[in-house]
């Protein structure tokens, strides 16, 4: 019958203050959960069974184990402490109840503690007395507990409740979990299989049976040596097969060589392959990094130079910010310019008057009569406007003559200023206009500018942010142990690890290169045998030969039910595995990959993760590399025919994996451990009116989960105050 | 002399700043140190003429410190070469007929060295706008009324 924990309770244990009955955890069969905090008790409620299995503690600050002993005084509630005055003596302590089909047993282990000195925390400020441990035990029929006296079955109890090889299965913290089972080192694997299944029963009997064929071949051959009538061929084929041995176990050792350089290789694989997928990953993520990093240079200069542009707008013509209101000087130029020109028109008008007053009085207008009309008036000597004649050489032909060359007059332009600045007035008017014409558009162009920079700016401000993010999820990464250097370590690692695989193949084929050889030795050494067999003096007792062949016999038949045995349980780990492991992760949206169990050829057992084409899958997260593991040793324990008969107690199993992972682990545990005691802080949430998530509350109303348990402590109080409260809520 | 004279030895001066401007002058060109969290102008010339069309706006006008206090920097024909600014800053200068004390007309009667004396008073005029803005731009610097923000000039100029 399976051991189930019925109760534990404590007595001024770290912040467990109180007596025994006031800090009391009440247990069932099935899943218990105790929710806490960090700092609510749960490392402290672990560190209790650490203390029950081996009088040691966990001492948070270091992560080392102490002895209970000397360790006593920060064991004891401070609260309880500080309740003590001088040369009083305080208890702490702890008392386990469990129960087996027949018995119940209750354990205490305690010690006290007198205080001599003022200073609390002081360790010279205490006398430890530690206390005889307390053992009692009770069948189910009498309800009277009676002490256990004998040390020897004290012991024997206190590991009953969680037999001592099992408990790295069984009894584990955080991530204690990724210690108890090494997937980087194959024989931890192979261990876990030899613990908890009864294949190397198998092994044991291949070895007597091996023996006894030797023993009877021996006897044989003592027996054949003894007779005289043995022959040449005789000697010559025992001889044969002796030399055939010979070569035999020079092929062995051949293999065993390649077997262990097969190991080695593949040992360092299996280290490099967490490095491998993390150096793949990182080099990826440095690839992607310095891609980032070009744009984000890229964009940060186009952002730069645009900033250091913003101000060229004033003076590019084709913004033209600087002439932002001061329309009002360009039409008073406007106007200015067109006065100047009347001005200096008069000036020269009235110049050329003075000087010839019949140019500048004519009674035609400009270009009238035009220039055909008025040639055709002189040829014909006739005036067509008075219609008068005008002869070569009168005043009326001189007339027409001066009409017609009027044009020829103006051209000869005279001085009529000192300084011309006409042109020089009019240029600027004529050269400036792209500053003249965009006063409207200029706040629509500082509005676009302003957009355009704030484009800019989320642009620059999304890259960074994701450089950012790629650079955390690098730092994720670490590379053999190390942070150091980026690109170099990671090529390096990928081309040790490719190189350990190309060991592997090697091996691998010279393995079954020597294998096939020791094939064609054996059956050599079959048929020498047969013809020895028919050569042998008839005189042999018969006895001696029949023992020889029935030992082969049953060598031949033992080995194979060995392999059978050991491929059956193979495959049936892989399909309790993948099971378990399915369940773990049914809640995940990531599909998970499938555990592949398989016999290497050096004999052993791997576990690869595939795919659904059977492609190796490297670089899981953490999460589901965590559930490989529980599936793992949970199909060790389940593909097991006899039932499991331990409890299961896990600190934090799955802290910071996520809701679906608790919901998978807690869903699946039944199905293995008849009974578990998880402490976790996922499902605690102060902010919320019950404190429990609301995968917590779920789980409250599930029929899975037996008992649930609240801890809380007021963090608001001082050390010396805080105690932590138990708060049953299933 | 003709227009292209005229023009000629007017873009040949070299207009001046009072030394104590430099701070100012660097602090808001990129003459001065890098990095700071409003865009600055390009060279000098390009502070110089936003301070000038500032002073002009704002009618801020002061007298340069005599010359020993005051320095040249390059001349008015190569602020911003081969564009149409210069053309459009004296558009608005040679507006202020009242101001630069001149009549368009009466100057093409002038002899040579009084219109010479004509482009003097033009680049005073520069000087004394550029000057007064400068100081406008000095003052709101010192009390930290500059907000320091990528469109502060043309918030300003706009203002």
């Amino acid at each position: 019958m399976a051991s189930i924990i019925n109760s534990i309770s404590f007595k001024n244990f770290f912040n467990y203050y109180g007596d025994y009955d006031t800090t009391k955890y009440d247990f069932e069969k099935g899943v218990n959960v105790v929710v806490a905090d960090n700092g609510a008790g749960k490392s402290k409620f672990f560190n209790a069974f650490l203390w029950l299995f081996y009088d040691e503690v966990l001492d948070s600050d270091d992560k080392k184990r102490k002895s209970v002993k000397n360790f006593a005084v920060k064991i004891i509630s401070d609260k309880a402490k500080n309740e003590t005055s001088i040369g009083e003596t305080v208890e702490s302590g702890i008392k386990v109840e469990y129960s087996t089909g027949r018995y119940k047993f209750q354990i205490t282990k305690s010690f006290s503690a007198t205080r001599i000195g003022e200073k609390l925390s002081d360790f010279d400020s205490w006398q430890i007395t530690m206390d005889d441990m307390e053992v009692d035990k009770t069948d189910h029929v009498l309800p009277k507990y009676k002490p256990v006296y004998d040390a020897n079955e004290k012991q024997k109890i206190i590991s009953q409740l969680i037999l001592p090889t099992l408990r790295q299965y069984s009894f584990f913290q955080g991530e204690e979990v990724d210690k108890m089972i090494d997937f980087s080192k194959k024989s931890s694997i192979e261990d876990a299989v030899r613990t908890l299944t009864n294949i190397s029963k198998y092994e044991d009997i291949a070895q007597i049976v091996e023996d006894i064929t030797n023993k009877a071949y021996n006897d044989l051959n003592k027996q054949t040596k003894s007779t005289s009538d043995h022959n040449d061929r005789l000697d010559s084929a025992i001889k044969l097969k002796e030399s055939l041995q010979v070569q035999l176990s020079k092929e062995n050792e051949k293999l065993e060589i390649q077997k262990e350089l097969y190991e080695v290789a593949e040992q360092e694989k299996n280290d490099l392959e967490q490095n491998f997928a993390n150096a793949e990953k990182r080099k990826e993520l440095d690839d992607k990094l310095s891609e980032k990093n070009k744009t984000l240079r890229r964009v940060k200069e186009e952002y730069d130079t645009f900033l250091e542009s913003i101000n060229n707008r004033f003076f590019d013509g084709n913004f033209s910010w600087i002439s932002l209101g001061f329309e009002n000087s360009v039409l008073d130029f406007k106007h200015k310019i067109k006065e100047f020109r009347v001005k200096r028109y008069e000036k020269k008008t009235l110049l050329g008057v003075a000087e010839s007053p019949n140019d500048y009085f004519t009674i035609l207008p400009a270009n009238s009569p035009d220039t055909v009309t008025l040639e055709q008036m002189i040829d014909g000597e006739h005036c067509h406007v008075c219609d008068r004649p005008a002869e070569k050489g009168s005043d009326a032909y001189n007339y027409l003559l001066k009409l017609k060359n009027r044009p020829n007059e103006n051209t000869t332009k005279k001085e009529f200023v000192k300084n011309d600045l006409e042109d020089f007035f009019g240029n600027l008017q004529l050269n400036a206009s792209p500053f003249l014409n965009k006063f409207e558009s200029i706040p629509q162009s500082v509005l676009r500018t302003r957009e355009k920079e704030l484009e800019l700016k989320k642009r620059l401000d999304k890259l960074s942010s994701e450089a950012k993010a790629l650079k955390s999820r690098r730092k994720d990464i670490l590379i053999a142990g190390t942070e150091s250097d980026g690109n170099d370590n990671a090529s390096n690692i990928i081309n040790q690890y490719k190189g350990s695989i190309r060991r592997t193949e090697q091996a691998s084929s010279k393995i079954e290169r020597i294998e096939n050889t020791i094939k064609d030795l054996k059956s050599k050494i079959t048929n020498t045998d047969k013809e020895i067999t028919n050569l042998r003096p008839k005189d042999i007792p018969e006895g001696f030969s029949i023992s020889y062949d029935i030992s082969q016999d049953l060598l031949e038949a033992t080995h194979k039910a060995q392999e059978r045995v050991f491929d059956k349980m193979v495959s049936l780990l892989e399909s309790h595995a993948n099971n378990h492991f399915q369940n773990l992760i049914k809640y995940n949206d990531i599909q998970g990959g499938f555990l592949k169990f398989a016999k290497t050829p050096s004999g052993g057992i791997s576990l690869d993760y595939t795919d659904d084409a059977g492609n190796e899958v490297s670089g899981a997260s953490e999460g589901f590399q965590r559930m490989k593991k529980f599936a793992v040793v949970m199909s060790i324990i389940s593909a097991n025919t006899s039932q499991y008969n331990y409890p299961l107690l896990a600190d934090a199993p799955l802290s910071a994996f996520g809701n679906a992972f608790n919901k998978g682990f807690f869903d699946s545990i039944p199905n293995v451990f008849p009974q578990s005691i998880i402490l976790v802080k996922d499902l605690y949430d102060k902010d919320l009116d019950g404190k429990l998530t609301d995968l917590g509350q779920k789980l409250m109303k599930s029929d899975t989960i037996k008992t649930l348990y609240l801890n809380e402590v007021d963090g608001e109080l001082p050390q010396i105050e805080r105690t932590t409260k138990i708060e049953r809520r299933k | 002399m003709n227009s292209q004279e005229f023009r000629n030895n007017l873009l040949l001066k070299r207009p001046r700043y009072a030394v104590s401007r430099i701070p100012v002058l660097d602090a808001f060109s990129e003459k001065g140190s890098k990095s700071s969290d409003y865009s600055r102008f390009g060279p000098y010339y390009e502070i110089y003429i936003y301070a000038m069309m500032l002073g002009i706006k704002k009618k801020q006008r002061l007298p340069l410190p005599p010359r020993d206090l005051t320095k040249d920097f390059i001349e008015i024909g190569k602020w911003k070469r081969d564009s149409s600014l210069v053309d459009f800053l004296l558009m608005v200068i040679f507006t202020q007929t009242d101001d630069l004390d001149i009549d368009w007309n009466e100057l093409e009667d002038m002899e040579v060295d009084q219109l010479n004396k004509v482009i003097s008073k033009v680049v005073t005029h520069i000087e004394e706008y550029a000057n007064g803005g400068l100081e406008y731009l000095e003052k709101l610097w010192e009390k930290g009324e500059l907000d320091s923000s990528h469109y502060m000039f043309i918030d300003l100029y706009n203002n």
